[in-house]
């Protein structure tokens, strides 16, 4: 090649690369705006004594220390764990199944497939205030009048400890399980007939089916959705902090919440507060490692 | 903190009466100050939704600026304060020049540099002698230097539904309540009304910061007062918390006796707030809240409850005297205003009629504000000024008889627990009271949630934790 020829090449691809950089300035800048300064800003407050957004002076992990030497700490992040227990027994399959559901129906698919998405548009707050109005421990509460109407005394039902977070859940997984469901089916859609209609021939039940061909084909989305799910309930706040304030008596408390607790509560204390949210993210990290590992692992097998 | 002590008290005494000063605007069009140029945002301006006479109202306060002070622009801004969004606008410089804060949170404003110094504005206006040395301790820096002027006030009692009070028979010869003086009473009626009606007796708001909020003033009744103050100051000027005097634990047994022994609350007393109790009332189904006299507009008007079905009581009594927490909202300034804008706010407060001034407009302003009031049904009752000029508070107080719209029987007692001292009125816990709060009210949804639970356990570990937070904020430990 010549050396001309050689210098349009390299010059083609210079500018080439420069477009690249270009279109993603714009991004960039956001990320570097929105994203990432407000990160290491906190960081750097979680280290130092504030007063309100000021920081007053250096004090190493002191925040940190006394964060994590408070009962509410270890509360609320047994409470976080527990809405992600929670959430994966009520809410990992369940979209799974509904994707199922709808992929067999044969009529009417389009309507189901919105019907299911349908809560996911209401707003957030809009659906745990209405979900109160059935959880409400009056005579008037939803679910009161239904068990009364069976002569079944009426309930209370945010006013108990071991209640509390299963019932979150259960507001979030109706709001969410069906936005989860569509990524599902577009996953089974992927699928090929062929597969189906080999088990077909050899005689395979439904059941089969699912174990033997669906199953599997999803493993890898369903490991994804699984580390998004873990990362988006252990971000859980704003449910809690409208529906039940996070009592009874710290039992539905969140990490979150508990920094929002820190910054906006009444203390003002933002550095406990950014100490809370880095700590957050610390699991978070860590939980993202592990599943990145096994799914390394795992695709080194295949 | 026996200053502290009687100067609280005299604030409250005060403060109670504050709560009606009158919106008002004059229409005088004389120039009083063509050269005063600055800009003013104001915030709780009423938004679009709000009532088309509250809306001209601010209107013609602003028609009226624009004449004595053509060179001062007004901005309206729709803020409303809240501690959670207002630190980051104040940091950015956004904050509206004048806003609504309760008594709550000034001290702690001040200590964080977040508001503005209106002490030479306030000379000028020459009202600084007017109002009471109690509010130049909640107002003021260890300088002495005022960030704030009292807006309005209030004095805790007990809103009554009678609607329920008849069907459980507590009604004497005249219909009048028979209601409860002390806190046993209380306890007693209320299991009376849960079993003649069966609705709750006491509506308490155990959620966030309110069930510690109005738990302290059960305590203060059980004597967490003085030496046993739910937090003081020792001799070496150190903040210390005392969640676990005997005072307090027994405060704090009968909230637990109140839902195991009793059974006197509602049922979803720790998801329940400030708003829905007042909801609970005015609905029939609490016959008793834990209320002040600035919110009797929540249960009747808001609520729709008869005038004729409520009544306000005095706090009942426990066996250490009895106490109420009077507080009530100021106005408070951003950190960055000018000379000239603190100039152009108590302008704007002389014209709206937050400061001690009379006219004929002012009166007259003090009229249609009672008149709308009693025309949607919300009552009209007495108010005490914080403003100490004689001649303000009687023309105040002639307008308000003139359109009080309630048998005053139902109220008398608790204005007369004010006026004749049987009542001890105190104000908020001096330091970090939202924190305090939070702790206790967790204390509370243990006690109201898990029969049999420990009080002493649970006090301890609050106080462990707030006393944690005094290190850390304020002892610097």
């Amino acid at each position: 090649m010549s050396q001309s020829a050689k210098r349009v090449r390299s010059h083609a691809k210079r500018s080439e690369s420069f477009k690249s950089w270009l279109i993603m300035l714009p991004g960039l800048v956001l990320m570097t705006f929105f994203v990432w300064e407000p990160l290491f800003e906190s960081i750097r407050m979680s280290l130092y004594k504030t007063r309100n957004v000021e920081l007053v002076r250096f004090i190493g992990l002191d925040n940190f220390v006394s964060v994590v030497g408070k009962d509410d700490f270890m509360q609320a992040l047994l409470n976080t764990f527990s809405y992600t227990f929670w959430s994966l027994l009520l809410g990992f399959a369940l979209p799974v199944i509904l994707a199922m559901l709808i992929g067999e129906t044969r009529r009417g698919k389009g309507f189901f497939r919105t019907a299911v998405y349908l809560p996911n548009m209401l707003p957030g707050l809009a659906v745990i205030i209405l979900w109160s109005a059935f959880f409400s421990g009056e005579k008037s509460g939803v679910f009161n009048i239904i068990l009364m109407r069976l002569g079944i005394p009426a309930q209370t039902y945010l006013t108990h400890a071991d209640w509390v977070i299963p019932i979150i859940i259960l507001i979030a997984t109706w709001k969410g399980a069906g936005a989860t469901a569509l990524i599902y089916m577009a996953g089974m859609a992927g699928v090929s007939p062929e597969l189906y209609e080999a088990a077909a021939i050899d005689g395979a039940t439904v059941w089969h089916r699912i174990i033997h061909i669906l199953l599997p084909s999803i493993r890898k989305l369903a490991g994804t959705l699984l580390i998004l799910q873990i990362i988006s309930v252990f971000q859980i706040m704003y449910e809690p902090m409208v529906l039940t304030k996070g009592g009874p008596d710290n039992a539905s408390l969140s990490l979150m919440q508990l920094m929002w607790q820190y910054a906006f509560g009444g203390s003002m204390n933002y550095g406990k507060a950014s100490a809370v949210a880095v700590i957050v993210t610390l699991i978070l990290l860590v939980m993202t490692a592990i599943y990145s590992y096994f799914n390394r692992k795992e695709s080194d097998w295949d | 903190m026996n200053k502290l002590v009687k100067s609280l008290s005299l604030l409250l005494s005060l403060c109670l009466l504050l709560s009606a000063v009158p919106a008002v605007f004059a229409e005088s069009d004389e120039v009083v100050d063509a050269n005063l140029t600055c800009t003013l945002t104001l915030g709780n301006w009423p938004p679009d939704t709000a009532a088309q006479a509250e809306k001209d109202l601010f209107e013609g306060y602003k028609a009226t600026m624009a004449k004595q002070y053509p060179n001062v622009t007004l901005v309206p801004d729709y803020y409303s304060y809240s501690l959670s969004n207002y630190v980051p606008m104040a940091k950015g410089g956004t904050a509206p020049s004048i806003f609504q804060p309760p008594f709550t949170d000034p001290q702690l404003l001040i200590s964080q540099h977040l508001v503005g110094d209106v002490t030479d504005a306030l000379k000028q206006f020459g009202v600084l002698d007017k109002f009471s040395p109690s509010y130049v301790e909640m107002l003021a820096d260890e300088n002495g230097r005022i960030y704030g002027l009292p807006r309005d006030g209030y004095v805790l009692g007990m809103h009554l539904n009678l609607d329920l009070f008849r069907q459980a028979g507590l009604v004497d010869d005249e219909g009048l309540p028979i209601y409860p003086k002390t806190l046993q009473e209380m306890a007693e009626y209320g299991k009376i009304i849960k079993e003649k009606t069966g609705k709750a007796g006491l509506v308490f708001p155990a959620s966030e910061t309110y069930g510690g909020w109005l738990f302290t003033n059960i305590a203060w009744n059980f004597g967490c007062v003085g030496e046993s103050a739910l937090e003081y100051q020792d001799e070496d000027g150190r903040w210390v918390c005392n969640f676990t005097s005997p005072e307090c634990v027994a405060a704090m047994e009968f909230m637990r006796d109140l839902r195991w022994k009793y059974d006197i609350l509602n049922v979803d007393a720790t998801t329940t707030d400030w708003a829905s109790a007042h909801t609970l009332l005015g609905t029939g189904e609490a016959a008793m809240n834990f209320a002040a006299d600035d919110s009797v507009d929540q249960p009747t008007s808001n609520k729709g409850l008869p005038v004729e079905d409520f009544a306000l009581i005095p706090f009942p009594a426990g066996d250490a005297g009895r106490y109420a927490l009077a507080g009530g909202t100021c106005y408070m300034f951003a950190p960055n205003i000018t000379a000239d804008q603190g100039i152009a706010l108590m302008a704007y407060l002389k014209v709206i009629g937050k400061l001690p001034f009379l006219d004929d407009q002012i009166i007259a302003g003090m009229r249609a504000d009672y008149a709308a009031k009693r025309d949607r049904g919300a009552p009209v009752l007495p108010a005490i000024s914080a403003w100490t000029d004689e001649e303000y508070n009687a023309a105040k107080q002639a307008i308000i008889d003139e359109y009080c719209n309630v048998d005053m029987r139902l109220y008398n007692d608790f204005f007369d627990s004010i006026n004749e001292g049987t009542i001890t009125l105190k104000s908020e816990e001096p330091v970090f009271a939202q924190q305090l709060y939070r702790e206790l009210t967790a204390v509370i949804q243990r006690m109201i949630t898990r029969e049999g639970a420990d009080v002493n356990k649970a006090l301890r570990q609050a106080e462990e934790s707030f006393q944690e937070y005094l290190d850390d904020e304020i002892n610097d430990i």
